[in-house]
C-alpha cells in the first residue's frame, strides 16, 4: 500500500516560486507508475489551486497525502477569503489584476479546472481563509501503468 | 514535423541544448499567452502520447510557461516575439526536461506556418 504525508509552504505574490509544491506532487506521482490521466488530473488540480494561494491570497500551504487508494490534497490559505463562490466557480468570472494576467494567469479558469479534474472536492471560504480539499481515487485500472 | 524541421524552419534559439533532440516528432500544438486557458484547453485531451507530441507556443518567458507544460507533459515550449526567457527560466526547463525554443516569429505567424504543415492545434474535449 502506497502511503505518504507532504507539506508545502505556498508564498503569495512569488511567481517564480509558484508551481513548485504541484511540481514536486507530480514527480513523486509519476514515480508511482500511476495511469497519466489520474497523474494529470492531480497535477492540473493541484497547480490550479496553488497558483491561486499565490496570487489571491495573503499566503498559505498545501498538503498532499496518498492513504491506500485515495489521493488527498489540501489547499488552505489565510484570507481573505472568496466573497461569492458560487460566482467564482463559473468559467471566465476573474478577480485577478493586470499583474497576475502578466504572469499568465486570471483567465477565470482556475476553480472550473479543478472542478472537471477531481472526484470529489469541498470549498469553504470566509474572511479567514479558504479551504479547499480534492480527493482522487486510484482505480485498478490507474495502477501499474506508466 | 520533426523538431529540426521547427527550428530550422523558423530560426528558433535552443536554450536547453541537452535536451534538445533534433528527431522529436511534433504533430499537435497550442497557443496562448495565458496558462490558464492552455490548462483548461489541455488539460481535456484523453488520449495519452498527444501532448507528448505537442508544442505549447506562447509569449509568456516566465517560470508559469515552463511549469505549465510540465503539469500538462508537454514536452516543448516555443517563445515567440523574439522574447527572450530569463536564466532561471532556462534552468527550470533544464530541471524540468522541458526543451526550451524561442523565434522572433510572432504568434499568429508561427501559428499559421506550423498549421500549413500539417500541425493540429489541440482542442477542446468535453
Amino acid at each position: 500500500m502506497i502511503t505518504t504525508d507532504r507539506h508545502y509552504v505556498i508564498v503569495p505574490n512569488d511567481y517564480n516560486e509558484a508551481g513548485k509544491a504541484s511540481s514536486d506532487i507530480k514527480r513523486f506521482l509519476k514515480r508511482l507508475k500511476l495511469s497519466w490521466d489520474l497523474i494529470k488530473r492531480v497535477s492540473v488540480a493541484s497547480y490550479e489551486a496553488e497558483i491561486n494561494i499565490v496570487i489571491h491570497s495573503i499566503g498559505g500551504y498545501a498538503d498532499f497525502k496518498i492513504d491506500g487508494d485515495v489521493i488527498y490534497l489540501q489547499f488552505i490559505d489565510c484570507g481573505p477569503g472568496i466573497p461569492d463562490i458560487e460566482l467564482a466557480m463559473q468559467e471566465g468570472y476573474s478577480t485577478a489584476t493586470e499583474e497576475n494576467r502578466i504572469n499568465g494567469f486570471g483567465a477565470g479558469m482556475g476553480l472550473s479546472n479543478i472542478k472537471k479534474a477531481v472526484d470529489e472536492m469541498t470549498l469553504v471560504s470566509d474572511i479567514n481563509g479558504t479551504v479547499l480539499k480534492m480527493k482522487f481515487f486510484i482505480r485498478e485500472e490507474d495502477k501499474n501503468v506508466g | 514535423m520533426k523538431l529540426s524541421e521547427i527550428v530550422n524552419k523558423y530560426h528558433c534559439t535552443i536554450y536547453t541544448q541537452g535536451l534538445y533532440d533534433p528527431d522529436k516528432e511534433i504533430k499537435f500544438a497550442f497557443c496562448s499567452d495565458l496558462m490558464s486557458d492552455a490548462l483548461m484547453i489541455m488539460s481535456t485531451v484523453k488520449e495519452s502520447g498527444v501532448l507528448e507530441e505537442s508544442v505549447l507556443i506562447t509569449g509568456l518567458t516566465t517560470n508559469q510557461s515552463v511549469r505549465t507544460a510540465e503539469m500538462l507533459d508537454v514536452e516543448v515550449v516555443l517563445l515567440v516575439r523574439g522574447k527572450i526567457p530569463a536564466d532561471q527560466v532556462v534552468e527550470l526547463a533544464k530541471e524540468s526536461n522541458i526543451i526550451l525554443l524561442g523565434t522572433g516569429l510572432t504568434m499568429f505567424n508561427v501559428s499559421g506556418l506550423m498549421y500549413q504543415e500539417g500541425i493540429q492545434g489541440i482542442y477542446s474535449h468535453k
